[in-house]
């Protein structure tokens, strides 16, 4: 017992006075996930929130230019500044000059096309209805005109935001198309205009979409830039563990202590075991400041407060779990690296490789598909998959078999090859 | 002195896929309370020879075996009578010296009174004890080789392996080191010894096994390897065995 308790003194001891690696393992993953978790929900904000700045040319000679510029600012995502003086060939410098992300330029026939494409429409409806002989139909009349409105943006603007802003556009476009068919519609079929009451009701949305998260069990966990970040930076964080540990390996292997303890029994088996007890200890802290910070400091700052999840066991598992794979993974660094250096700048790109491509920073299934295969070697993936059930789908057991099978089977890789290296070392 | 403590018979070692054998069937006997020099050029095997001594590296062919109380034994099952001071700095730079002792003394199973102690003891007469908070990295290189001493004898061994113990040292530190490995010696503890300082070894040792291409190619007293081979000392005696050719 006394043997296991200086051991552990010894880690601990260590461990204290490796600054930079404390600095990596506690300070760093709380200033990423404060960033990105800023970052990622201003640009939300940005969309959802905050209006957009859009310059119209209005160079259209009919009403529905003004029709259009009309409910774009209705539809309140934009503040818009028109300027009809404005021209095709300044109408790109004015836009970054004005600082506005988005402009648009309606041409100058832009009525003339709706009011043409309406009444094509509306003739082939008649048509069909048999309300008017096909013969009455001027042949001019049976093709349509297509039109271009500009679309001109900033560059910076990115490309999930523009397609977002398009759609938007996009939609009410189509809104004031239908709207004009119809009135042609019913000019032809002799009225002045539509009636009152089919007005009012085109003007309700009769199709409302509720948007809720699936997941299991009864409690609803709504999705935030909190429960995605918080989780994932800690894994990072936990993983980054390998700078320490593994560096701190390779400098007992070359200090020669490790040779000391090759001289007596069982104190290398509790070297490593101190290890893992003492890291562990060090992941699952990570994890608590982390997790305690996204639930109590987040509000406060304005932030989307963490939600635990409701399965704590669960929790427990996959975090020991996790941290037990950055151990193993930290230890394998450690016995096969040759220099500190070594071990610190192939375990600190690795690992961020590991991230890359197991989903940390960007999800991963908006990667090609065979992006998404080479990162199921990650075991960040896993892990990250682990948390992902837990805290956005309220996961149970059953969700998690594959994670815990392949952490296991990746540390019981890691595992091996470090036995193997260090019994051919005669170390064991 | 005559009661034999360690016994090495036909020990051949091969590294990895070598032709040539780094030990070449050693036999040898060495005496409880001797002072036991392992003496020769670069890559004559001294170093191995301590290494399977101490249950580092396992030898190719051959055997070693201890004696305890008269009693032949495993050195597995006699490890905290075996004390081992490697020619590198084996310890916790990190760490003060008290840290480092505390924490050698307890892997070999001590008391905590009786680690504290003998750290007190080691720490006065090695000379460490107004540096014995300070982290080690902040040491000289006399007393990180104090400590690395030390260390090694924080159990009380019976028999100390020392590798280069006075390597890269200044005088007074070298004389603090062996004077207090002969007080030891005194008190019947073996201390089988490696060195390039022949000067150092003719002073100290009782007795010298000479070593050349892996194997002993002498083994006597200083004194009487002298007086056969008609040496004026022992640096003389080595270039006369082992030649006047670079060894690397």
């Amino acid at each position: 017992m006394n043997k296991l308790k200086v051991s552990l003194v010894k880690e601990i001891l260590l461990l204290l006075s490796d600054k930079v690696g404390l600095l990596l393992m506690f300070v760093m993953p709380l200033l990423l996930v404060f960033i990105i978790t800023v970052v990622q929900d201003s640009a939300f904000k940005l969309v959802n929130e905050n209006k957009i700045e859009m310059l119209v040319v209005n160079k259209d000679q009919g009403n529905l230019g003004d029709s259009l510029i009309d409910k774009l600012a209705i539809s309140g995502s934009f503040n818009i500044e028109v300027s009809n003086e404005l021209d095709k060939t300044d109408i790109k410098k004015q836009t970054l000059n004005r600082d506005k992300l988005i402009a648009i330029l309606i041409p100058i026939n832009f009525t003339k096309k709706i009011n043409q494409n309406s009444e094509k429409t509306s003739n082939l409806m008649l048509t069909e209805f048999g309300v008017i002989d096909s013969s009455m139909v001027q042949p001019k009349n049976q093709s349509y005109n297509n039109y271009n409105l500009d679309f001109y943006f900033d560059p910076i603007l990115q490309e999930n935001f523009r397609l977002s802003i398009l759609s938007g556009i996009n939609t009410v476009i189509v809104g004031i198309e239908n709207r004009k068919m119809l009135q042609q519609l019913f000019s032809d079929m002799g009225y002045d205009k539509i009636p009152n009451h089919i007005q009012k009701e085109l003007g309700q949305q009769n199709v409302s979409i509720n948007s809720s998260p699936a997941s299991n069990g009864s409690s609803v966990m709504v999705p935030n830039s909190s429960q995605h970040n918080v989780p994932a930076w800690s894994l990072f964080a936990m993983f980054f563990m390998v700078i320490s540990l593994g560096g701190n390996i390779v400098k007992e292997r070359l200090s020669g202590s490790f040779v000391r303890l090759q001289t007596i029994p069982i104190a290398f088996f509790l070297t490593i075991w101190s290890k893992v007890i003492v890291y562990i200890f060090v992941s699952l802290s990570q994890l608590t400041i982390m997790f305690c910070i996204g639930m109590f400091v987040f509000p406060y700052l304005g932030l989307p407060e963490l939600k635990m999840p409701t399965n704590i066991l669960a929790l427990i598992v996959i975090s020991v779990l996790s941290a037990y794979a950055a151990i193993s993974y930290s230890m394998l660094i450690g016995v096969y690296a040759k220099t500190q250096d070594q071990a610190g700048g192939f375990g600190a790109i690795s690992i961020i490789i590991f991230a890359a491509i197991g989903g940390i920073w960007v999800p991963s299934f908006i990667m090609p598909e065979y992006m998404q295969n080479i990162g199921m070697i990650s075991p960040l993936h896993w892990c990250i998959e682990g948390y992902y059930s837990l805290f956005l789908k309220n996961g149970e057991w059953n969700e998690l078999t594959g994670t815990l099978i392949y952490l296991l089977l990746f540390i019981f890789g890691c595992q091996f090859f470090t036995f193997i290296k260090l019994r051919k070392q005669n170390y064991i | 002195m005559e009661s034999p403590i360690i016994t090495a018979v036909s020990l051949t070692k091969f590294y990895g896929n070598s032709e040539k054998p780094s030990l070449d069937n050693i036999n040898l006997t060495i005496y409880k309370g001797e002072k036991f020099g392992v003496l020769g050029p670069n890559g004559a095997g001294k170093t191995t020879l301590i290494s399977l001594f101490c249950n580092i590296i396992k030898s190719t062919s051959g055997t070693i075996e201890y004696t305890f109380d008269n009693q032949k034994k495993n050195i597995k099952e006699k490890f905290n009578q075996v004390g081992f001071v490697p020619q590198d700095f084996a310890f916790y730079a990190e760490l003060t010296a008290k840290q480092n002792l505390y924490y050698f003394g307890g892997v070999y199973g001590m008391s905590s009174i009786n680690v504290k102690e003998q750290t007190t003891h080691l720490l006065e007469i090695l000379g460490l004890t107004s540096v014995a908070d300070k982290k080690v990295k902040s040491y000289s290189g006399g007393m990180k080789r104090r400590l690395n001493l030390a260390i090694g004898l924080i159990h009380s061994p019976e028999i100390i392996f020392l590798d280069e113990p006075t390597v890269g040292v200044d005088i007074h530190s070298k004389l603090t080191i062996i004077n207090h490995l002969e007080e030891l010696n005194k008190k019947g503890v073996t201390i089988i010894y490696t060195s390039h300082h022949l000067k150092e070894a003719e002073d100290f040792c009782s007795r010298v096994a000479l070593m050349d291409n892996g194997k002993v190619i002498a083994l006597d007293t200083v004194a009487e390897l002298i007086k056969i081979n008609k040496a004026a000392n022992l640096e003389e005696l080595m270039i006369n065995l082992t030649g006047k050719e670079l060894r690397d």
